[in-house]
């Protein structure tokens, strides 16, 4: 990749644009333009198997072409009858108005939430949003209508970070919200209890839907940067202040949240979830692709 | 073993060890507050490393402040001691060795604790290394000559051999302000030894006050020669005189006091006196312990003049000085011509019966100092006046022309006169030929005379006792004495303001004195005997009659002299015509030394300083010089340098503070000692601690 194309993913760059719109068709056409040649393969619901005519099947089901072959009805079987239905869960709550390079975690996954609601709307699925902080703020059911992408992006734009996190039960919330089962997205700092998370996102798997979590973090929260003595307060919860030395601490910290990452990673992969640790530094193409590749 | 540092200004550096806690709790009030959504991460992780991370903190804490530690006393530069020696560090060394030279030196350590004290300084003068100085200062200076500091072993051995043994109390005060002085001077190491016997007397003198300017951060080793065991401690305290005078040929008592400073006491201590270098008489004494007892002894002078003499006990084993020096001033017996102008037949009914007793009390010719001759008024033609001292005359009646001239040339030569009135006299005759002729010779007019009964006696009232004449009637007895007298007959005189020595209740003055010349003349108003007053009866008449002759002779009547105390200064005053002469003082080592007189308050006077030495000084006139008397003066070692108590080690440290004074026994200086320096050791300690402080600080 070149330093150009490094900059056009650039979440500070995207940033600049004050359209969410623009920011996410930024991402989309860039991405898609890169691999134009696989653009075709299959968004569309797909073909599972043959299976014998029996008397209360749909006429216009039966496989003409199976006939004239084997001279028997056949009926064809799809995996889902209908347009992929993606839930685009976003976290709102204050702890995502982090930013120590100058682009928050907020920022960060709404440019991403935007493009990916883009990017399904664009193959003709269905995108519905969900934002939640402390509750479920906002919950936009999965469409694939055309014009659908403006009343996800206006919910975005409107929301701005506040509150607690209390993801385990929102996640519990949507599951319980949803009425066909989809691709869940989870776009969120996951700053709470991970068995909490971690249950909600199960839930998920037991319902059939396929999960994908982009975890985002700042920079400073996986380096902790800090030179001195620092009093740390909690964005969410006002009572929890720490002095320490985060020079005295760096290496256990690191440590810590490196456990915890792993911890949520191995969890996923068990449980056949798509884990993908995102840096606000790291460019929005990273994000879509591994949701492509997902998707491939 | 003792710790020490060639540089210990440094040590004020120590402070510094506490930067690092300083530093610490600055970072700790200077706090960053930084809003962050992972602060349960931050928790997590402090609570995993609070132990460990604490321990580490405080170790690297400690670590930064003993590297300050190990780096102040590196600069201090420690020198750790074993024993006891001179500095053995690096850089010249600058060294005073004060020497206790006081008289307890001579008995400390059984006679033997001086000669230790000059061997212990043998010793750090034979340790000097090149380069290093060394000045020797007696607490007690016998010498002029210079101080100061010398590498030359040679010469200062031979200054230490020259140090002797004086007859005075240390004045450490002196020695040890020439001390610093000497050290003001810059060097790389600087220290002060004194050798004592830590007497209590002598410290007892001294004050870290009349030290003056002194440098404390100096080390001072004292180096205590002390007393060992129990000794038999005595000396003389006082030596004086009883009775009035010292003449020849007249019984002299001397009594002297000797001290016990011992527990134990002194039996059969043979105490002598010695007069003018010859053993008259030896008694024995017994002291009690810590007490004192008297003796007297009973001499007779047979010449004039000055003479020598010292009491001396002869003990072997006895400590203190044992010996006590006084002079004696023999006067020859002063001629006292009374003329009685009432002779009786009957002795006790003379005019001058009480006179001639009062100035002869013992009645025996040689047991007084005065010689009384009485003759009658008829024999003042053919005597010589020259041959008598004072002219008494009672109840005259009259003064013969003939006898006006040569009374009057016999005044002017400095005789004295006295004059008795009494019933025989004529008035008109005495204030015609004594009074109104020129020059008069009485104080006062003679007025009319007053005869009153025995009852109504007038009694003496006032009594000027600060007129040479009367000073001994300030004692309380004498005076009680002299008012008890009732004069009952007297004649009235013009008073005289004052010329009046005694006056009567109403104001009538009853003695007066005329100046003439070098003469005087002294008027009684009332009669000699009892005719016309009891005053002859009274206690105070023989020292009223005594102290008026011996006033008219001149004051002199010869005198016991205990002396100055060796170190005090003797000043001489002379008539004006010594001004700008010389006498040469013969000490009692032989000696001699030059004094010269400069005029004072219209007399000549002249110090001599160098009173260094217990015995007799003798002055004489410079060769070449006016001729005059010879005197002779005692100086004695004050007693209470024979006591050989010791001042506490703790109370000589108190009195010495701020300065730092170590206090070692003799034996700890002779055993010698070893020094290391600690510089080494504690520069690889200090890398060792550096070096640890930076990989625990890279473990953070």
């Amino acid at each position: 990749m070149t330093n150009g194309e490094r900059s056009y993913f650039d979440p500070l760059v995207l940033a600049r644009l004050s359209n969410l719109y623009l920011r996410a068709r930024w991402v989309v056409e860039g991405i898609m333009s890169g691999i134009h040649r696989s653009r075709s393969k299959g968004f569309s619901v797909e073909f599972e198997e043959h299976r014998e005519y029996s008397p209360g099947d749909e006429i216009r089901r039966i496989d003409w072409k199976a006939l004239g072959k084997f001279d028997r009805y056949f009926i064809k079987e799809y995996e889902d009858e209908t347009n992929l239905r993606a839930y685009l869960i976003l976290d709102t709550s204050a702890s995502m108005n982090y930013a120590s390079n100058g682009i928050t975690k907020f920022e960060y996954g709404c440019i991403l939430t935007a493009s990916l609601a883009y990017l399904i709307l664009k193959q003709q699925d269905a995108a519905g949003l969900v934002t939640f902080s402390d509750r479920i703020e906002s919950f936009i059911p999965p469409r694939a209508r055309r014009g659908y992408l403006m009343e996800i992006l206006r919910a975005i734009e409107r929301r701005a970070p506040s509150g607690e996190t209390n993801l385990g039960k929102i996640l519990l919330e949507v599951a319980g919200k949803m009425k066909r089962r989809g691709l869940v997205i989870l776009v969120s700092d996951l700053l709470d209890e991970p068995e909490e998370i971690l249950k909600g996102l199960r839930l998920f798997r037991f319902k059939g839907n396929d999960v994908v979590v982009f975890h985002l973090l700042d920079a400073a929260e996986l380096d902790l940067p800090f030179d001195g003595n620092v009093l740390f307060e909690d964005m969410e919860a006002a009572n929890l202040k720490v002095t320490a030395d985060p020079q005295a601490i760096r290496k256990i910290y690191r440590k810590v949240v490196e456990e915890f990452i792993d911890h949520l990673r191995k969890e996923c992969r068990e449980n056949s979830m798509d884990y993908q640790l995102l840096s606000t530094s790291t460019p929005l193409d990273h994000a879509l692709v591994s949701y492509l590749g997902w998707r491939g | 073993m003792s710790l020490f540092f060639l540089h210990p200004l440094y040590l004020y550096g120590l402070i510094a060890t506490s930067i690092p806690f300083l530093i610490h709790l600055l970072n700790r009030r200077r706090v960053k507050r930084i809003r962050f959504p992972a602060v349960r991460f931050i928790l997590l992780s402090q609570r995993r490393i609070s132990r460990t991370y604490r321990l580490r903190h405080w170790l690297l804490l400690a670590l930064r402040s003993l590297a300050v530690l190990l780096l102040v006393l590196l600069l201090a530069h420690p020198i750790f001691q074993t024993g006891v020696g001179l500095f053995a560090g690096g850089g010249s060394l600058s060294l005073v060795i004060v020497v206790d030279n006081s008289l307890s030196m001579k008995w400390s350590r059984a006679g033997e604790g001086f000669k230790q004290a000059k061997e212990a300084a043998r010793l750090l003068i034979s340790s000097l290394k090149d380069g290093d100085r060394v000045a020797l200062v007696p607490t007690n200076r016998s010498e002029r000559g210079e101080i100061r500091l010398r590498g030359e072993r040679e010469v200062l051995l031979k200054e230490l051999d020259g140090i002797r043994i004086s007859a005075g109390t240390a004045d450490f005060s002196s020695a040890l302000g020439k001390a610093y002085e000497l050290l003001r001077e810059p060097a790389a190491q600087k220290e002060i030894w004194l050798m004592t016997d830590m007497a209590l007397t002598d410290w007892d003198r001294f004050s870290i006050a009349s030290l003056g300017q002194h440098d404390p951060l100096i080390p001072l080793k004292i180096i205590k020669i002390g007393h060992q065991g129990e000794v038999l401690n005595a000396t003389i305290k006082e030596v004086k005189t009883q009775g009035h005078g010292v003449g020849v040929g007249m019984p002299v008592q001397l009594q002297a006091w000797i001290v016990n400073f011992s527990d134990k006491e002194i039996k059969d201590l043979p105490v002598q006196l010695n007069i003018d270098d010859q053993a008259r008489e030896q008694k024995l004494l017994s002291l009690p312990p810590r007490g004192e007892s008297e003796v007297s002894f009973l001499f007779n002078l047979a010449q004039p003049g000055e003479h020598n003499g010292y009491i001396m006990l002869k003990k072997d084993g006895l400590a203190g000085n044992p010996t006590s020096y006084f002079t004696l001033q023999a006067e020859e017996k002063l001629k006292i011509l009374i003329v009685d102008g009432d002779p009786q037949t009957s002795l006790v009914q003379s005019e001058t019966f009480f006179l001639t007793r009062a100035l002869n009390p013992a009645g025996e010719r040689g047991a007084s100092l005065f010689l009384p001759t009485v003759i009658i008024s008829e024999g003042l033609g053919s005597v010589s006046l020259d041959s008598y001292q004072a002219l008494l005359f009672c109840n005259v009646p009259v003064i013969p022309d003939a006898f006006l001239p040569r009374l009057r040339n016999y005044l002017q030569k400095g005789g004295g006169l006295l004059l008795f009135l009494g019933e025989r006299i004529q008035m008109d005759d005495y204030n015609t030929k004594l009074f109104q002729s020129s020059p008069s010779i009485l104080p006062a007019r003679i007025r009319e005379k007053r005869n009153l009964s025995e009852a109504a006696g007038e009694k003496i009232e006032g009594a000027d006792t600060a007129h040479p004449a009367l000073q001994g009637f300030a004692d309380e007895i004498l005076k009680e004495s002299l008012r008890s007298a009732r004069v009952q007959g007297y004649f009235r005189t013009d008073a005289i303001s004052g010329s009046t020595l005694l006056s009567l209740t109403n104001g009538d003055p009853l003695l007066l004195e005329k100046k003439l010349g070098p003469g005087r003349a002294l008027l009684f108003t009332t009669a000699a005997d009892r005719d016309w007053s009891d005053l002859p009866l009274k206690t105070a008449y023989l020292p009223l009659i005594q102290s008026l002759v011996s006033h008219l002779s001149g004051g002199q009547r010869g005198k016991m002299d205990a002396g100055i105390t060796v170190g005090e200064g003797k000043v001489f005053s002379f008539p004006p015509s010594y001004v700008g002469k010389s006498v040469r003082i013969i000490k009692p080592d032989r000696k001699e030394r030059e004094i010269t007189f400069a005029p004072n308050g219209g007399k000549a006077s002249a110090s001599f300083q160098e009173n260094d030495l217990a015995g007799i000084y003798r002055l004489v006139p410079a060769p070449g010089e006016a001729q005059g008397t010879a005197q002779i003066y005692p100086a004695n070692s004050p007693f209470l340098e024979s006591r050989l108590e010791t001042i506490a080690e703790r109370e000589l440290k108190a009195k010495l503070d701020p300065i730092r004074a170590e206090i070692l026994p003799l034996e700890s200086l002779e055993k010698g000692g070893k020094r290391s320096d600690l510089s080494l050791p504690l520069l690889l300690l200090l890398i060792a601690t550096l070096a640890s402080e930076g990989w625990l600080a890279q473990r953070f």
